[in-house]
C-alpha cells in the first residue's frame, strides 16, 4: 500500500504512520537477521550461565536410581568452601592473578615493539610478519604442552649461562621463582603475540602518512613523532590488546585454576555444583582487570573525542 | 638529478675548455654528492632509513624470530632422531641418521589417517556455519535499523569475555542430556548459531567490514526491488569475500587445533580429533603393537621423538594451509577494517 500511496498526496499523518510502519518493518527485518544470534545466545550462553548460578548454591549428585541429577540448595556453601576448606583453589587463584598480572604486560609490550619494528619499510618485512604469526596457526593446546614439557619453553640463554643461579643470588626467593618461572615460559609467552602484533600493525596504518610527513616538514624526530602522533593514536589498541592477552590467558592450556576447576567436575565429592561456584569466582577474578582497562578506555575516548 | 647532463648539441656549440671545466665541475659535485649520499644511506635522512637503523632492525628481528623459531625447528629435527641420538649430548640440531620410523609409529598411534579425516571435516564444516552465521549477525550489526542494537553488541562483547571454560558444565550437562555427546554435534550446532569457538570476534569482524560498504549499495538494491535477504545473499556476501575468507581461515584453524572442547566432549574414543589424539598416543601404540606380536599387554617404548613426530603430524594441515594462504592471515586484519 505504500506504493499506492506514493502518488497521491500525503497528510501529515500518512506521513508519520507510513513513517512508523516503516520503521516497524525495519525492525522486523533485523530482528530476522538476528535471529540465529540471538537463540545463539540464550541457547548456548544464557541458559548455562544461568544454569551454572543456579547449580553453584547447590549440591549436586546423581538420584539414587541413577535416572538423572539431584540438588540440594546449600546456599553460599560452595563459595566458602572454595577459601576456606580448599586449600588449592585460593593458592592457585593467587598465583596465576599473581602471573597474568606479569605475562600480559610483557606479552603486549613485546608485540608492540616487535610491530614498530615491523612497521618500518625494509626488505622481507612480510616475511618476519609470516613468522611471528606462524604461532597463531599451531599454537595447539597439547602439542604446546608437549613442547613445553620436554623444555622447549625456555630461553636457551637461561641454560647457557646459568642465569638460575645469578638470579636467585640476587633476588629474593619469591621474586626469583616468579621470574624463573617466567623465563621458563618465556618463549610460549611470547607465542602468544601474534594477533596482538597483527592488531598493532593495523593500527599503525590508521595514521595517515601525511601527519608524519608535516609533522617531518617541522623538524619532528621520528622519536618525537612516535610519542606524539602514534602513540596517541594507538593507545587504544594497547588497550584492546591487553583486553585480549588477558581473555587469551584466561583460556590457555597452562591455566592451573582451570585444571583444578575441571578436576573438581568429575570429583563424585564436589561435583558440578562446586566447580560451578569455582567458574564463577574465577570469572569474577578475570573481569576485574578487563573492567578496569575497559573503564581507562572510556574514560580515554571521553579526553580525545574519539569514539569506538 | 640531471644538471650534469648536457645535449650534445649545447657542446658542440660550447668551446672546448669549456666542456672541460664544466666536466671538472660535474665531477666534484658529484663526489661531494657521494658523500652525502653515503652518508644518508647509513644514517638516514629521517633516522630511520638508514643502513644502520635497517641493521639494528635485522638484527632484533633475526634475534626475535630465532626465539620463536627454535621450537619448531626443535620439533622437526627432534621428531627424526635415533633412541641413541636422543641421549648423546653431541647431538643436538642434527640427528645422526633420519629416523623416519618415528613418524610410522607417529600414524599408527595417532591413528592418523582416520582423525585427519575427521578433524578435516569437522573443522571444514564448523568453520563454515560459523562464518555464514556470524557474517549475518554481524551485517545486521552493521546496517540494519534494529532497536536495541547497541544493547546487543555489547552482550555480543560481553560474551567474548567470558571464558568458554565457564559455560562448559551447564553445556556438558546440556549436551549429555541431548545425547550429543560423543557426537560432532557440540562443536558445530553453536557454529550455527552465530557462537561457538570465538564467535564474538568473527561478528565483530564482519560488522566492521560491513560498515567500511556504502550505503548506496543496498539503497539502489532496495529501489530495483529486492528484498533484505536478497540485497544480503546477491549483493552485500559477494562483496564481503575478504572478509569471510578471513573468518574462515580463522575458524578453521581455531577449530583444529582447539583441545578444550574436543576433549570434554569426545570422550569415549570412537570419535577423536587430532588435537586431543596425543594423550591417546601410547595406549594406541600399545595395542598395535600387542597385536604385532600375539603377546598380550605389551608396551612399546614411546620417546621423544615419536611425540614430536605425532605434534608434528597434528600441526602440518595448518601449517600447509598457512603456507599458501599467509598472506591473507596476515593482512587479513588490516584488510577488513576490523581497526576503525
Amino acid at each position: 500500500m505504500s506504493r499506492m500511496n506514493m502518488g497521491s498526496v500525503m497528510t501529515k499523518q500518512d506521513h508519520a504512520r507510513q513513517k512508523r510502519l516503516q520503521s516497524f518493518k525495519d525492525a522486523l527485518r533485523g530482528y530476522l537477521f538476528l535471529l540465529p544470534w540471538m537463540l545463539g545466545i540464550v541457547m548456548f550462553v544464557a541458559y548455562p550461565l544461568i544454569y551454572s548460578f543456579f547449580i553453584s548454591f547447590q549440591k549436586v549428585g546423581v538420584k539414587n536410581d541413577g535416572s538423572g541429577l539431584k540438588y540440594d540448595f546449600v546456599g553460599m556453601d560452595n563459595y566458602k568452601h572454595a577459601f576456606v576448606v580448599d586449600n588449592v583453589f585460593p593458592v592457585e587463584m593467587f598465583l596465576f592473578m599473581r602471573e597474568v598480572m606479569l605475562v600480559v604486560p610483557i606479552t603486549v609490550l613485546f608485540a608492540l615493539l616487535i610491530s614498530i619494528l615491523l612497521n618500518q619499510k625494509f626488505k622481507g618485512r612480510m616475511l618476519f610478519r609470516a613468522v611471528f604469526f606462524l604461532p597463531v596457526i599451531f599454537a595447539s593446546g597439547q602439542v604446546l604442552l608437549e613442547l613445553f614439557n620436554q623444555g622447549q619453553g625456555t630461553l636457551p640463554l637461561v641454560e647457557r649461562y646459568n642465569l638460575a643461579d645469578v638470579i636467585y643470588d640476587v633476588l629474593p626467593i619469591t621474586a626469583a621463582g616468579t621470574v624463573m618461572d617466567l623465563l621458563g615460559k618465556f618463549v610460549i609467552i611470547l607465542w602468544f603475540s601474534g594477533v596482538q602484533i597483527i592488531l598493532f600493525l593495523a593500527a599503525f596504518q590508521t595514521v595517515p602518512r601525511t601527519t608524519y610527513e608535516a609533522a617531518q616538514i617541522d623538524g619532528a624526530t621520528p622519536w618525537e613523532s612516535f610519542w606524539k602522533i602514534t602513540f596517541p593514536a594507538i593507545s587504544p589498541f594497547i588497550i584492546l590488546n591487553l583486553i585480549y592477552t588477558l581473555v587469551e590467558q584466561s583460556s590457555n592450556p597452562f591455566n592451573p585454576v582451570l585444571s583444578h576447576i575441571l578436576k573438581n567436575t568429575t570429583d563424585a565429592n564436589t561435583g558440578y555444583g562446586y566447580a560451578s561456584a569455582l567458574g564463577w569466582i574465577y570469572f569474577a577474578f578475570m573481569m576485574l582487570p578487563i573492567l578496569v582497562l575497559v573503564f581507562i578506555a572510556r574514560r580515554q575516548s571521553k579526553r580525545t573525542g574519539v569514539t569506538r | 638529478m640531471n644538471a650534469g647532463q648536457i645535449p650534445t648539441s649545447e657542446k658542440r656549440r660550447m668551446g672546448h675548455s669549456t666542456v672541460k671545466r664544466m666536466a671538472d665541475w660535474r665531477v666534484r659535485l658529484r663526489s661531494s654528492a657521494g658523500m652525502q649520499k653515503g652518508r644518508m644511506l647509513i644514517f638516514g635522512r629521517h633516522f630511520n632509513d638508514g643502513w644502520l637503523f635497517k641493521l639494528a632492525i635485522y638484527i632484533i628481528l633475526s634475534a626475535a624470530a630465532l626465539l620463536y623459531l627454535n621450537p619448531v625447528v626443535y620439533m622437526l629435527t627432534t621428531s627424526l632422531k635415533q633412541g641413541t641420538d636422543l641421549v648423546n649430548p653431541m647431538i643436538q640440531w642434527i640427528p645422526s641418521k633420519l629416523e623416519w620410523s618415528n613418524y610410522a609409529s607417529a600414524i599408527i598411534g595417532l591413528h592418523y589417517w582416520k582423525s585427519i579425516v575427521q578433524t578435516g571435516w569437522i573443522s571444514i564444516a564448523a568453520s563454515f556455519l560459523q562464518m555464514g552465521s556470524c557474517a549475518i549477525a554481524g551485517y545486521a550489526f552493521a546496517r540494519m535499523k534494529i532497536p536495541g542494537k547497541s544493547i546487543f553488541f555489547f552482550i555480543v562483547l560481553m560474551t567474548f569475555l567470558i571464558p568458554p571454560q565457564t559455560l562448559s558444565i551447564p553445556l556438558y550437562v546440556l549436551y549429555s542430556k541431548l545425547g550429543w555427546l560423543n557426537t560432532p554435534l557440540p562443536l558445530l550446532i553453536p557454529g550455527l548459531f552465530a557462537q561457538g569457538l570465538k564467535g564474538a570476534i568473527f561478528i565483530i569482524i564482519f560488522r566492521q567490514f560491513f560498515a567500511t560498504l556504502p550505503k548506496e549499495l543496498e539503497e539502489s538494491a532496495r529501489m530495483d526491488g529486492a528484498g533484505p535477504l536478497k540485497t544480503f545473499w546477491r549483493i552485500m556476501l559477494p562483496l564481503a569475500r575478504p572478509a569471510l575468507l578471513i573468518v574462515f581461515l580463522f575458524s578453521f584453524v581455531w577449530h583444529w587445533n582447539d583441545y578444550y572442547e574436543p576433549a570434554l566432549y569426545l570422550k569415549n574414543g570412537d570419535f577423536t580429533l587430532l588435537a586431543q589424539s596425543m594423550q591417546f598416543l601410547q595406549g594406541n601404540l600399545n595395542a598395535a603393537a600387542a597385536t604385532g606380536s600375539s603377546m598380550g599387554g605389551s608396551y612399546f617404548s614411546l620417546n621423544e621423538s615419536i611425540t614430536m613426530a605425532a605434534a608434528f603430524l597434528i600441526v602440518a594441515p595448518p601449517l600447509i594451509l598457512y603456507m599458501f594462504a599467509q598472506r591473507y592471515f596476515v593482512e587479513g586484519i588490516e584488510r577488513t577494517g576490523i581497526v576503525e
